[in-house]
């Protein structure tokens, strides 16, 4: 056993001295800090309307205007101006007075056609495009239940709006899985290299000749990568906490992430088994890991969505069943690979 | 004359082979490296992965649904709102039954049944007479209850979908037109063409990109081309003056993916190039598996000497470095090429990604001599990767809204891919800013790409100071004030500072996007500093690294009573960073002023010059000269900070980027 926290304490000494851990967090600092920035920018995309102030002055003329105004006054971000005919709605739009134009006439088929015109090509054109089909979403769905009767199938009412920050699904559902699983690859990849670089410097032989086992020296090197990775994910979840973003089950989250790097580390050893050079393992490792992380977040019950229901406390007997077969799978695969590489040597 | 022209050829051709030689070598030993094994297991794990999660989506186990289940809601599973809430991913149905608030549900749906309607079974939709959703007091069950609303909503959606009397079921066509406001009303818009002719086809891609929206709006397209002739019947009837207005989309919007033209409100799309960026993405991720290789082949050299025998060889640094390069470029230009051909992309395509592919190797190059182990090189591959990625996709994503999105050329890629035309002076824009960077990284690893620095175990700062000292030469205290060496050494140091000019703009762009996010009572100041400090570094880093490295003299170095010449040194190559970092900064300014009238990016930055036309030529000259007197005053400080030593130095640095702030501030308010 001593041998082991020997050469675990030699890996950790060597990531110090070249301080690269702190390259490590500070790329993850990178990571949270834009993806605030990423999110805002993303959000404002897809659903403009969520931006504080974002109000569309809309000017209406023809025969639907009245329902118009009515569909306005049920959604928050769009207010409608009535005008007598559709050119005066127009001077309205070109004298900057109006942001768009919606001229309705009603057909006699029955429909009603809404003539739309939104500015080209400025800034603000996606926002106004999105509160306007929140407008018209209301106006049809208004229409609609006054031609309820002539449906086979009534729709089902509407609940009410609430007022959510559409950042909250995206917090645990994209970014703490991010950021729990940043260190388990990175965790991974610095086992690829401190193998591939004793063989490559020879100094495994030194090694070698040194009175430890081949499994004790993969033990010692596993331990020290898996366990730098639950820290790192450990801060980030303090980090996040003391930002207002309370995470629960931080518990489960880092037993879930501890045995996903052990899982990711064994992979890691058996690829620089089977590959010493540097260069093949490393790529070997990213295809293994890109492999089994899509793979797995695919599946239902993915360690993405397990760790975010495990986050924003939606997690059940399940979840929890989740954690302990991924630490069992874990376990194994890392028993296995390092019978395998403590019969067969390293780098042959 | 043609003499020398003859003797430059022949130079160039010999050099040409020479790279083309290390490049066969190069190309020979990675294909050995990563041998036919390697592949197979590559191929073979790629195999079975696609296979299982291949099987898993046609069984239906398998779906990218990150949100699955985030949210549990109770529910009266003889509710019609029970298959609402079942087919939303996001949402888990509890059982109302059993469901608590707060602790086994976060919200729970509760209908209300029109009185006398109750027959303790399954309700019946129809009898549905309103709905309450009561949520939990947090944002949890905020967003719950929202995530219900979308659930309903969407619900709607598919059963309306289902009904035969379309004209109920929706009942309002919409006909979406962008008209620009400076154009007016009756010149059509950039893509729209004319007449009858563009609105029937205009009605087909909508109905076209409908179905590649995934399947939800498959049938809204569909009604949407019967319905056309409608709508341009409205058009024409209500006012015959916009005859040939035509449909159609922001001249810098999608034309496939921007807007349907023709439908139900549902199927209104906002300009969001949303396939196009995600196409777009596609290009990067190669990337980040070619610069872990070339970072292993350049590292490679470094360890255990092996580089030696090829340095003793006649070859230039450059011509080696060139030549290890040369067939991961041409693999990037390959891979780029094979995807722009799967996704649609043209020539553009491949033009806009080769300066990124050129930055990925240019970075993985210098972290890759700057790295003491493999361990090193992967947290600088990782931080290349996650670094550049965001920088090029970033932009990327502001497509449609703001010009300044070209900053990347990934933008580039989203336009080509949507069709759209791009100038000459956006592709210049976009692409050279990337270009110059990557060659400025692969002139600045060059630097170190020699026997003292390649073998030697010493930390990343002071390599990176001896690759920037690499490019300065001594300044001789002595002799004439307008020597031509001195000359010579001061122009090195200008040059070197105004090569920081892009990283400079680079950095300041990250600061700028990382504070975004900040209320701007605290931005503002925050970034006033940290621009200044950015600014402030780059022009004197490369001072340090010369009075570091004893190319400049230092004063402990000199005999005493030579310290005066020594304040002089300093003070003459502040002058000249601070000159160089002016000269840049107004030639980027003249340039995109010049190339880029028509982008919003060049009004903004330069809207100050055109403000001040009204102002006399005296004060104009002071305005334009200020930055000049700024920069030479703080980076003379600086420098002499750094002649004195690492303290002196931080010290000057920080009274400098103080300085700078100051009079950016002054500046900030003045405006």
């Amino acid at each position: 056993m001593d041998s082991r926290l020997t050469i675990a304490g030699r890996e950790l000494a060597g990531l110090r001295a070249e301080k690269t851990i702190l390259l490590a967090i500070g790329i993850q600092l990178f990571i949270a800090m834009f993806s605030s920035f990423l999110v805002v920018g993303l959000v404002s995309m897809y659903d403009p309307g969520a931006l504080d102030g974002a109000q569309v002055e809309v000017a209406a003329a023809g025969d639907a205007v009245d329902d118009l105004e009515r569909a306005a006054s049920e959604v928050p971000g769009a207010s409608v101006t009535a005008y007598p005919d559709a050119d005066a709605a127009r001077g309205a739009f070109e004298r900057n007075a109006a942001d768009a134009v919606v001229v309705t006439t009603r057909r006699e088929s029955g429909r009603v056609s809404a003539v739309v015109t939104a500015p080209d090509a400025t800034v603000e054109t996606t926002v106004i495009v999105v509160q306007l089909r929140e407008l018209l979403r209301t106006y049809e769905l208004n229409e609609r239940d006054a031609r309820a009767p002539f449906l086979e199938d009534s729709p089902l009412p509407l609940p009410e709006r609430s007022d959510t920050s559409p950042y909250f699904t995206f917090t645990y559902t994209v970014l703490i899985p991010l950021l729990v699983f940043l260190p388990v690859f990175i965790s991974g990849s610095l086992v690829v290299d401190s193998i591939t670089e004793e063989i490559d410097q020879g100094t495994m032989e030194l090694l070698r000749v040194a009175p430890v086992t081949l499994a004790e020296i993969v033990d010692g090197k596993a331990a020290a990568a898996i366990g730098i990775a639950p820290g790192q994910a450990l801060i980030w979840l303090l980090l996040l906490e003391a930002n207002g973003t309370s995470v629960a089950n931080v518990g489960p989250i880092l037993a879930l992430m501890t045995a996903l790097t052990a899982l990711v580390v064994a992979v890691a050893v058996g690829i620089s088994a089977v590959a010493p050079d540097r260069r093949a393992a490393q790529l070997l490792y990213s295809v293994a890991v890109l492999v089994l992380f899509g793979g797995a977040t695919a599946m239902a019950g993915g360690p993405a969505n397990a760790v975010a229901r495990l986050a924003i406390d939606s997690a059940d007997a399940a979840t929890g069943v989740l954690v302990v077969a991924y630490a069992v799978i874990a376990g194994a695969a890392y028993l296995g690979v390092r019978r395998v590489v403590a019969a067969e040597g390293l780098g042959r | 004359m043609t003499d020398r022209l003859r003797r430059l050829g022949r130079r160039i051709a010999v050099a040409a082979r020479r790279v083309l030689r290390v490049a066969k070598w190069e190309s020979a030993r990675a294909s050995g490296g990563v041998d036919r094994k390697t592949l197979a297991a590559g191929v073979a794990l790629l195999l079975v992965a696609g296979g299982v999660v291949g099987v898993g989506v046609a069984t239906g186990v398998a779906g990218l649904d990150v949100d699955r289940d985030v949210y549990r809601v109770g529910v009266d599973p003889g509710s019609p709102y029970a298959d609402a809430i079942e087919a939303e991913p996001s949402l888990r149905a509890v059982s109302a039954g059993r469901a608590s608030l707060g602790d086994t549900a976060d919200a729970v749906v509760v209908t209300v049944v029109r009185p006398g309607s109750e027959d303790g079974g399954a309700i019946d939709p129809g009898d549905v007479e309103s709905v309450v959703v009561r949520a939990t007091d947090t944002q949890k069950g905020e967003a719950a209850a929202a995530s219900v609303r979308e659930a309903v909503e969407a619900h709607n959606e598919r059963l309306m979908r289902a009904e035969p009397n379309r004209t109920a079921a929706f009942p309002v066509t919409v006909t979406l037109r962008y008209v620009g406001r400076t154009t007016g009303f009756d010149e059509g818009t950039t893509l729209g063409g004319d007449g009858d002719q563009t609105s029937d086809s205009d009605g087909s891609t909508g109905g076209g990109s409908d179905g590649g929206d995934g399947g939800s709006d498959g049938e809204g397209g569909s009604d949407g081309d019967g319905s056309t002739t409608d709508g341009v019947g409205s058009v024409g009837g209500s006012d015959g003056s916009d005859g040939d207005g035509g449909f159609a989309v922001p001249s810098i919007g999608g034309a496939a993916f921007g807007a349907d033209t023709v439908g139900s409100p549902g199927s209104i799309t906002p300009p969001f190039p949303f396939t196009s960026l995600l196409l777009a993405f596609v290009f990067l991720v190669p990337m980040n598996f070619l610069i872990q290789a070339y970072g292993s082949s350049i590292l490679d050299e470094r360890t255990n000497r092996r580089g030696e025998p090829l340095l003793v060889t006649p070859l230039s640094p450059a011509e080696i470095v060139a030549g290890k390069t040369l067939p991961y470029a041409a693999a990037a230009a390959v891979v780029t090429t094979l995807i722009a051909l799967a996704v649609g992309g043209g020539a553009l395509s491949v033009i806009a990604v080769a300066p990124v592919a050129a930055t990925f190797l240019g970075a993985t190059f210098v972290g890759a001599m700057f790295a003491r182990s493999f361990k090193e090189l992967t947290f600088v591959t990782v931080g290349v990767s996650v670094l550049l990625t965001t920088y090029a996709f970033v932009p990327a994503i502001f497509t449609n809204v703001t010009p300044v999105a070209l900053v990347s050329p990934l933008t580039l890629v989203v336009f080509d891919l949507q069709g759209e035309a791009v100038s000459a002076g956006e592709v210049l824009f976009s692409t050279a800013p990337m270009a110059v960077g990557a060659a400025l990284l692969f002139g600045l690893g060059l630097g170190v790409y020699r026997e003292e620095d390649m073998f030697s175990q010493k930390p990343v700062t002071r390599k990176f100071l001896d690759a920037l000292a690499v490019r300065l030469s001594p300044v001789p205290t002595g002799g004439a004030p307008l020597d031509r060496r001195r000359l010579r050494a001061l122009g090195g140091v200008a040059f070197l500072t105004a090569c920081t000019i892009p990283f400079v703009f680079v950095a300041e762009l990250l600061a700028v996007a990382v504070l975004f996010a900040l209320p701007v009572t605290v931005s503002i100041p925050v970034l006033l500093v940290t621009i200044a400090f950015i600014e402030e570094v780059a022009k004197s880093v490369g001072l340090y690294a010369g009075f570091e490295r004893g190319v400049f003299e230092r004063l402990d170095g000199v005999a005493a009573g030579d310290g005066d010449g020594t304040l002089r040194v300093a003070l003459a190559v502040g002058l000249a960073s601070g000159t160089g970092f002016f000269l840049a900064e107004k030639a980027t300014a003249v340039v995109q002023a010049v190339g880029l009238t028509d982008l919003f990016l060049g009004r903004a930055a330069f809207g100050d010059v055109a403000g001040l036309s009204g102002l006399p030529p005296l004060a104009l000259a002071a305005l334009f000269f200020a930055p000049l007197a700024l920069h030479a005053v703080t980076t003379g400080l600086a420098s002499v900070g750094a002649s004195r030593g690492r303290t002196a130095y931080a010290l000057a640095l920080t009274l400098a980027t103080l300085g700078h702030a100051a009079y950016n501030a002054g500046v900030v308010s003045l405006g």
